[in-house]
């Protein structure tokens, strides 16, 4: 029943553009942008995806020379969003801004849409993960803190997100690669779980440092490390796993996408704009003021990222029984 | 911090751009909170990029202007066409609309005026006053402490549907059943979606609370025959006596401190403290039966409660720098665009920017009474469209509504089954009211009892060993067995009130 109706109105709407299209003529690459685009959030208002998207949009109007217009399309677990775009006409008046979780969620999910199904375009930026610590538990080296954990494994109750959720992999991560057992606490999204580490029921973290930087200053946490090649540039003082002899390098990050069947001169198009955004100075002040860290790459590269990124995660996705669908 | 916030106030008060600025916060705020499928949040995250070019102190005072007005707005469109603006709003329509169709539209939006700004108000001083004291107290909750209070919640529930219980509590069943669908919050998996993409995105409380009350009133409308029913011919007096004003302080006090208290906990929720105070309204009501048929006390507590979560929510994020809410999110995200940090620091380091902070909530709540009440007359005229027309407007409302929240065509489908079902269950006789309170509690009992016991290593001793869980559940229990002991209770009490009288003759 559903399934028909939504045939019919596709139908229509089909009808409707190759109507539209005879009487415009073909949509040339040289007409795009053709009105404004829109700029597909897949998480609601408000939180960090949401944030980046909207900063998107608002410098990337002077590249672009249209509106850019931000709609969250919002549902399970951010794949109500991709799927919009993955659908969508490739003509590039849709695009969207997603993050590690697209990779994620093609093998949790049976219905969600592939990465295949989208074309990158530019990357916006990597967003490092961390551990923190509750100052109060006497931890203040990352040695500590495994010194802790192989004494008495899973003694240390970390928040984090649910299994397919960025900061569970870093916590993963960190096991895997220290050899350590913590036990793991799911909450829903990064506000609760810095709630959470500020209230007592965990000792540690694994969120980005921006979410509790703050905290920190005021001596209520410890950032122990980050997960980057580089320290971050909120808390330059904290040294980085490698530093510290542990080889972990691992980050969620964000880029932009386009339907997979965009076409070169459009999708070139679309690089230009968005990397150009990604590079202008007042777009990265201002996203620094954010807490984001902003990394500018083409299409190709973003893509060669991408791909290494699938390459290390399916691993931790598969240890951690989440792999439903398009097993390797 | 009170000599700030009234030296702040009179600086405010004169700069004119700044009170420009709350004033059209305000009216903004009202227009989209009123828009169904436009939440607080919504309404706030299409503004912020508005702000960017302004001075931080302006973007807070804008952004407050538009947080504090929206939730007031939610509640017009809840009680006018019973389609909630807001989430927050849900609880207001229970008898905002009976109370409209009544031909009491105005003394309805009155009350919900007036109660918003009272309770506005409270969320205020309890920010600027006891924020510390609120704070430590809402950190004091964990998830053993969330899973208690929503047992509290639950047992509430079955005093939401006096004379039919059982009904209330089958429909509370079925509530808690729907909070499931969708992706499981613990372990990342789809459950109950058959495998289609539909249920995947989960039921959302907008779309249901859109279907169940207002698309199933328009059927209703339409089985009745004469559409003349849909319209509400009088408005009657706007202002509400003043006494009737007074005798509901008591419900707007309660909805209030509840309220505050609820919003300071983190991720906790104004739609939790509107169907606490709800059903504790009804529960102490000695007329429960009134409820749900336009008993202003059923709008005033909500409605108090609604608007001092603003004041709540604000707390965690100015001493803490945790954002309690979506809403308290997006304002932290306008700070920091500004290099500001909502936090410990920026409380101990700029008295003269939290002091801003608490000036913009208290000029957004004086804005949005003074709107309210110059617009009250012209709002309730839409009650007085031509009938079939004011049903084709609902209809699409519902429509853009339960689309709008998320901009998913699934909700939509969602929110017309939830029409029909609430259609069956009203002409059934089933109470509508608590399968939407079920769904706002399952989800929220689930997660963290799941979690406790994660927390716990596995043991059940947790929800007692912690005081105020322990505490929680010992009042829950009393309340299902209050009914059993009531009755030699209130024959105590009777005796006692008739002592009473008798010492004062």
């Amino acid at each position: 029943m559903m399934k028909s109706i939504t045939k019919r109105a596709l139908m229509a709407g089909c009808a409707f553009a190759f109507a539209a299209g005879i009487v415009a003529g073909p949509a040339a690459a040289q007409d795009f942008p053709d009105g404004p685009i829109t700029l597909v959030v897949n998480w609601p208002a408000g939180g960090g995806g949401d944030r980046a998207g909207r900063l998107l949009a608002q410098y990337g109007e002077k590249y672009a020379g249209v509106p850019i217009v931000v709609n969250n399309i919002d549902g399970a677990g951010g794949s109500t969003g991709v799927r919009f775009v993955a659908e969508a006409e490739p003509d590039g008046q849709t695009v969207g801004i997603f993050g590690s979780s697209i990779v994620a969620q093609q093998y949790i999910n049976p219905n969600a849409p592939a990465v295949a199904d989208l074309a990158p375009i530019s990357f916006f930026g990597p967003d490092p993960g961390a551990l923190e610590v509750r100052a109060d538990t006497g931890i203040e080296t990352l040695e500590q803190f495994i010194a802790a954990l192989k004494e008495n494994p899973g003694s240390i109750k970390n928040g984090n997100d649910a299994p397919g959720g960025w900061s569970y992999v870093v916590a993963a991560l960190i096991e895997k690669a220290a050899d350590v057992q913590m036990t793991k606490v799911p909450y829903k999204g990064y506000s609760p779980t810095v709630a959470a580490i500020m209230s007592g029921e965990i000792q540690s973290a694994t969120l980005p440092v921006p979410q509790l930087v703050d905290q920190a200053k005021a001596g209520d946490i410890n950032i122990l490390a980050v997960t980057a090649d580089e320290r971050h540039f909120m808390a330059p003082e904290t040294p980085t796993f490698k530093e510290e002899g542990i080889d972990l390098v691992a980050g969620d990050w964000r880029a932009v996408f386009a339907p997979a069947g965009v076409s070169d001169e459009v999708k070139a198009k679309l690089e230009e704009i968005f990397t150009k955004t990604v590079e202008d100075p007042e777009f990265q002040e201002a996203a620094k003021n954010v807490g984001f860290v902003i990394q500018p790459k083409g299409a190709e590269e973003t893509g060669t990222y991408i791909a290494a990124f699938d390459e290390n995660y399916y691993p931790v996705l598969l240890d951690a029984g989440l792999v439903k669908a398009n097993q390797k | 911090m009170y000599g700030d916030f009234l030296g702040h106030l009179t600086g405010v008060l004169g700069t004119p751009e700044l009170i420009a600025l709350s004033a059209i916060g305000a009216i903004l705020g009202i227009v989209l909170g009123c828009l169904p499928g436009i939440s607080s949040t919504m309404s706030l995250a299409i503004l912020l990029p508005v702000t960017y070019a302004m001075a931080p102190e302006a973007a807070i005072v804008f952004l407050i202007g538009v947080f504090s007005a929206s939730v007031y707005g939610g509640s017009i469109s809840a009680i006018l066409l019973n389609i909630p603006g807001t989430p927050g709003a849900i609880v207001t329509q229970l008898d905002g609309y009976p109370m409209a169709r009544s031909g009491r539209a105005g003394e309805a939006l009155t009350i919900a005026l007036f109660s918003s700004t009272l309770g506005g108000i409270v969320g205020l001083l309890v920010l600027m006053l006891i924020a510390p004291l609120i704070v430590a107290g809402a950190m004091q909750f964990r998830s053993p402490e969330f899973a208690a209070a929503t047992v509290f919640g639950l047992t509430m529930l079955a005093y939401a549907s006096p004379g039919s219980t059982f009904k209330g509590l089958m429909a509370g069943l079925v509530g808690l059943v729907c909070g499931m669908v969708g992706f499981d919050t613990v372990t990342d998996t789809p459950r109950f979606t058959f495998g289609t993409t539909l249920l995947e995105s989960g039921i959302d409380l907008v779309p249901l609370t859109v279907g169940i009350f207002g698309l199933a009133e328009v059927m209703r409308t339409i089985e009745l025959g004469s559409a003349k029913t849909a319209a509400v011919e009088r408005i009657g007096r706007l202002i509400p006596p003043w006494r009737s004003l007074l005798g509901l302080w008591g419900s707007i006090g309660r909805g209030s401190i509840l309220g505050a208290v609820v919003g300071a906990i983190p991720a906790a929720g104004s739609a939790i403290a509107v169907a606490v105070s709800y059903t504790q309204e009804q529960r102490l009501s000695r007329h429960p039966e009134r409820f749900g048929k336009g008993a202003p006390e059923g709008i005033a507590a909500p409605e108090a409660s609604n608007n001092a979560c603003v004041g709540g929510a604000l707390v965690p994020m100015m001493t803490l720098g945790i954002p309690g809410d979506s809403m308290t999110a997006i304002l932290m995200a306008s700070l920091l665009i500004h290099g500001l940090r909502p936090g410990p620091m920026l409380f101990a380091d700029r008295p003269d920017f939290v002091a801003a902070v608490y000036v913009a909530l208290f000029l957004a709540l004086i804005f949005t009474l003074i709107f309210g009440l110059v617009f009250i007359r012209q709002i309730v005229r839409l009650l007085q469209l031509p009938p079939n027309i004011l049903l084709v407007i609902v209809t699409l409302l519902c429509f853009v509504g339960a689309f709008a929240i998320r901009n998913n065509v699934d909700d939509v489908i969602v929110m017309v089954a939830f029409g029909v079902i609430g259609f069956i269950m009203t002409r059934l006789k089933i109470p509508i009211a608590p399968l939407a309170f079920g769904l706002i509690l399952g989800p929220i009992l689930e997660e963290n009892l799941r979690r406790a016991l994660i927390v716990s290593d596995g043991s059940w001793l947790v929800f007692v060993e912690r005081p105020i869980s322990a505490t929680l559940l010992a009042i829950s229990l009393l309340a299902v067995l209050y009914p059993m002991i009531s009755p030699s209770l209130r024959k105590g009490l009777k005796v006692g009130r008739a002592k009473r009288l008798n010492d004062v003759e």
